[in-house]
């Protein structure tokens, strides 16, 4: 399969990986037909915006990276920033205690991230020993495995040199300290903090193989896919003697030191994956795939095999196919009737998706294979490294309109207000977008949640997703009566006007 | 406990160690703090002037941080925001600012336009009261200066209202009986939506008309109407001291300060006693409007009698919670159920000269030989340290105890200030005659059984 730009090398000499805007021609903005985007993928034409009206998509430290890597085990992390940058992580002491012990969740652990806490004077007269002093507190403190460095929009703007101060202080310290560069100002796209994180994974943490491990199995696994999804993926993988090695978050720093033993790299969100899984390959030849993830029926299939290939259970796999289908292809089937009997016309019913460039290439089969049809996508940006993989899924579920656009509340109100979907598949972040008199329901399931009723992934997951979907179509009255009751951030004339992009500066 | 004894590059002996690497502070930067104040006014839109991810993070950090709260039309996601990238911090972010000033006055439902500026601007040096100035005939506007590594949360509150006065109040006839309520800071102050409406109810009762500003709708008009109050009421023992005082300054307005929202029968009635004294407003009928209101709420206080005395008597106490809610939760906790405060810790790191006022507040007003340890900490570990092997069987913290509380410390938590994860906030909050009570229902909720 073609990787898009895969022959860039990924470069471990340099400090940090390149944007997303240069390594995969990203775009942040994007609305017409798939098939188009596609087209222009492939000429390398896309490219990125700005727009006159701009709202808080995130930057590349906080649209979740902060919150990820607060969650490693047995490590520290240190926001080079003011004090601000790291609000977000404010939750990791709670982010995982949700999930009972019983269900795999170690009963004793303990998160750390410090502050640099910067100030007008670090600002004037440079932060770097407030950096070591940090360092050295996180060591003294925590005695973590790994420390990692997150910078922010501030350091990178006066220029703190973060690598010498590393090299400087790291023979005092035991922990392998972790530079991440994230400065918020890098980058458009949030997708550059993935690449920069797993960067420095690559560069600092990643082990050589003592020995190769035949039975593991890398899964860099979202937040945004819950507990069950792992235990669903345990189970799975468990039933052919294989273990996974699930990063980053939640993971110890073994675990990431181990990642160039494991068999193969296997994706849940390959836009997320695809830097750690290419650059294990080019280090320690630890081969990956980025398509399909592990959604829907017929995708965990061909992910099994994909798996099964890598770690010679060929066999064992097509065995454990056969044997799941015939416990949950009829409870699918069931909600596939279902979902196709609700239009009393004998359409399908309509879903618009919040889905981000991974979800889009993996939910949008899943959609088909239940009944549902996806007249239209969101997603927060788009580049060419699933080129292959969306031309696949335009083949199986037809052509459609798609949205790219780093969370601008304001057009996916629009958007969804023109396509008016039977469900919108929302992230709860958008806004007035989900007061509406329609069903509504989420996409993205946050946190570690425990609840087998919040899987998607797998055979189960493929099943519990779609009673989910059952679900979400008995009550609308939340967002009717909200939508009938509040008021809305935006005036009519935009939402009644035909362009979504109307504040886009073109030709930009 | 480890010592602190980091130093930073700047050559002056520093003390504060509020200045100095944190672990887990529990409030954020100063443009989080005019975030959270302009969100708290209903019909006003934060406009950032920052990088994309200010929004974002605050909508984790603050608004989620801050009891659980979506950020409505305007907050995380749909907050207008510059989203500052390189090429801006080399050619300038004003162009990018202007834009977004103009298309968001045509686009958003609006009363009130704030421009907050972060990190970057300052960094790269942004003339931003000249764009914004720019946009002052087409709507309201205003600017707040807001860097992260100038100050923080809480003083953000206090920047806003300075800007609020300098840029858009004018002069207006004092109206009689009329207050503005200063002090509670929206997200940061957990039960800010719930205590402004119940002190609003309260002052009702003995006819003063109070202006909470926030959770109301006609935002520029309760702005507006600041400068005609007859007192600025400040309830908090720091938090909207420098907005009074600017006030006081610009429009002769005076202000009288309580040390905290009052909690419970006491609390309250001393507020509603000195208040109406100060307005001279104070006779017959307040005493009476207490009379009938001590006589209810401490009837309701037999009802949880019996599981006090005979599950949790005379039980030792631990605080972790920003100045005012530690004062009036101790007090109302000491004075009133008889609990013994072993422990306050003060996270919102109040500046050094309201610190006195605070310990005094707390040591001489308890109805108790015993005298809690008064900590002011803001660092997470440092408190968490602080709390090991003490006799308390309750915390009084926030989500950050939470979890921790049985494990470390054999102890009870009720989370009661930020960042609040574990709990959502809407209506929730200890004010008032009825306010001891709900806490009261909390506190035996935790341990609530048969008996």
């Amino acid at each position: 399969m073609s990787l898009g730009k895969k022959e860039n090398k990924i470069d471990l000499s340099k400090n940090t990986c390149p944007n997303r805007e240069q390594r995969a021609k990203g775009t942040n903005v994007y609305f017409g037909k798939a098939s188009e985007l596609l087209d222009e993928a492939k000429e390398g034409t896309l490219q990125c915006s700005d727009r006159k009206f701009q709202q808080s998509g995130g930057c590349v430290l906080n649209f979740y990276l902060a919150v990820r890597v607060s969650t490693i085990r047995d490590a520290a992390v240190i926001f080079n920033a003011p004090v601000g940058c790291s609000s977000s992580a404010l939750g990791y002491r709670e982010l995982y205690r949700a999930v009972p012990v019983e269900l795999g969740r170690p009963a004793e652990y303990d998160l750390h991230w410090l502050t640099t806490n910067l100030q007008q004077n670090d600002v004037v007269y440079g932060a770097s020993n407030k950096l070591k002093d940090a360092i050295k507190e996180a060591q003294t403190r925590y005695n973590p495995k790994a420390i990692f460095i997150l910078t922010s929009c501030t350091t990178g703007i006066i220029g703190e040199d973060i690598e010498g101060t590393v090299t400087e202080i790291q023979p005092e310290i035991d922990a392998t300290i972790v530079p991440i560069h994230c400065e918020g100002v890098r980058s458009r796209l949030v997708q550059t903090g993935y690449d920069a994180f797993w960067h420095a994974v690559l560069k600092y943490l990643v082990k050589k193989p003592e020995k190769k491990q035949k039975d593991l199995v890398n899964v860099a696994s979202m937040l945004s896919y819950t507990w069950q999804d792992r235990l669903e993926i345990e189970r799975l993988l468990g039933k052919v003697g294989l273990r996974v090695n699930f990063i980053p978050e939640f993971a110890t720093v073994e675990q990431f030191e181990q990642l160039s033993e494991a068999a193969v790299t296997a994706p849940i969100c390959p836009t997320y994956t695809d830097y750690i899984s290419r650059g294990l390959e080019q280090e320690f030849g630890v081969p990956y795939f980025l398509y399909p993830s592990p959604m829907g029926i017929k995708n965990t299939d061909e992910w099994l095999r994909r798996i099964g290939k890598y770690t010679d259970k060929e066999e064992e796999i097509e065995e454990l196919i056969k044997e799941e289908h015939v416990k949950w292809v009829p409870k699918l089937e069931e909600i596939r009737e279902q979902l196709l009997n609700i239009k009393e016309d004998g359409t399908k019913l309509n879903v618009l998706g919040s889905l981000g460039q991974g979800r889009l290439v993996s939910q949008l089969p899943y959609f088909d294979e239940i009944g549902l049809k996806s007249p239209a996508a969101m997603a927060q940006d788009f580049d060419d490294l699933l080129i292959e993989e969306l031309e696949e899924v335009l083949d199986t579920v037809g052509d459609f309109d798609i949205m790219v656009n780093t969370f601008q509340a304001s057009e996916q109100a629009h958007v969804t207000h023109k396509v008016n979907p039977d469900v919108a598949l929302t992230c709860p972040f958008q806004g007035g977008a989900w007061k509406r008199d329609s069903e509504i329901t989420r996409i993205h399931a946050l946190r570690g949640d425990a609840d087998p009723w919040s899987a998607q992934s797998g055979y189960t997951g493929a099943v519990a997703f779609g009673n989910f979907l059952l679900q979400s179509l008995k009550n609308k009255s939340y967002q009717k009566t909200m939508k009938e009751k509040t008021a809305t951030g935006y005036k009519d004339w935009y939402l009644e006007q035909p362009d979504p992009l109307y504040f886009l500066e073109k030709g930009k | 406990m480890v010592e602190n004894n980091l130093e930073t590059a700047k050559e002056t002996a520093v003390t504060d160690p509020s200045i100095h690497v944190i672990e887990a502070p529990r409030y954020s930067c100063a443009l989080a703090g005019v975030y959270g104040t302009v969100l708290g006014l209903y019909d006003a839109v934060p406009l950032l002037h920052s990088g994309a991810g200010c929004g974002v993070g605050q909508l984790f950090g603050l608004l989620y941080g801050g009891g659980q709260n979506a950020g409505g039309d305007f907050g995380g996601t749909a907050t207008p925001c510059s989203c500052l990238v390189e090429e801006h911090v080399i050619f300038g972010g004003e162009n990018k600012l202007g834009n977004l000033v103009d298309s968001s006055i045509d686009l958003l439902n609006a009363e009130l336009f704030v421009v907050i500026s972060g990190c970057v601007p300052s960094l790269i040096g942004d003339d931003v009261d000249a764009v914004v100035g720019e946009f002052k005939d087409k709507a309201p506007v205003l600017h707040i200066n807001a860097p992260g590594f100038k100050a923080n949360s809480y003083e953000g509150y206090e920047l806003f209202f300075e800007g609020l006065a300098d840029q858009l109040l004018t002069e207006k006839p004092v109206k009689k009986g009329k207050v503005n309520i200063l002090g509670v800071v929206p997200y940061q102050h957990i039960f800010w939506k719930g205590e402004l409406k119940a002190i609003k109810d309260l002052l009702a009762s003995i006819e003063i008309d109070a202006n909470i500003i926030f959770t109301e709708y006609d935002t520029l008009e309760k702005l507006n109407d600041i400068p005609a109050a007859e007192y600025n009421v400040v309830v908090s023992p720091w938090n909207g001291h420098r907005a009074a005082k600017k006030l006081e300054d610009k429009f002769g307005t005076p202000f009288i300060s309580f040390p905290g929202v009052p909690v419970g029968p006491k609390q309250t009635s001393e507020f509603l006693r000195e208040l109406s004294k100060a307005l001279n407003t104070y006779s017959d009928k307040v005493e009476k409007v207490i009379g009938k209101e001590e006589r209810r709420s401490y009837r309701l206080l037999e009802y949880p009698g019996d599981a006090i005395i005979l599950v949790r008597p005379h039980s030792y106490f631990a605080v972790a919670a920003d100045s005012s809610t530690a004062v009036s939760l101790t007090k109302f906790l000491t004075n009133e159920i008889g609990y013994l405060p072993d422990i306050i810790q003060i996270t919102d790191n109040p500046p050094e000269e309201f610190r006195e006022a605070i310990v005094r507040e707390i040591t001489e007003n308890l109805e108790t030989g015993y005298s809690p340890d008064i900590i002011f900490e803001v660092d997470s570990h440092k408190i968490r340290e602080n709390f090991k092997d003490r006799p308390f069987l309750f915390l009084f913290g926030s989500s950050l105890e939470g979890p921790i509380a049985m494990s470390d410390f054999g102890a009870l938590s009720v989370t009661v200030a930020f960042p609040s994860y574990n709990r959502m906030v809407l209506v929730d909050n200890y004010v008032g005659y009825d306010g001891g009570a709900r806490l009261v229902e909390h506190v035996v909720t935790t341990f609530a059984g048969p008996l």
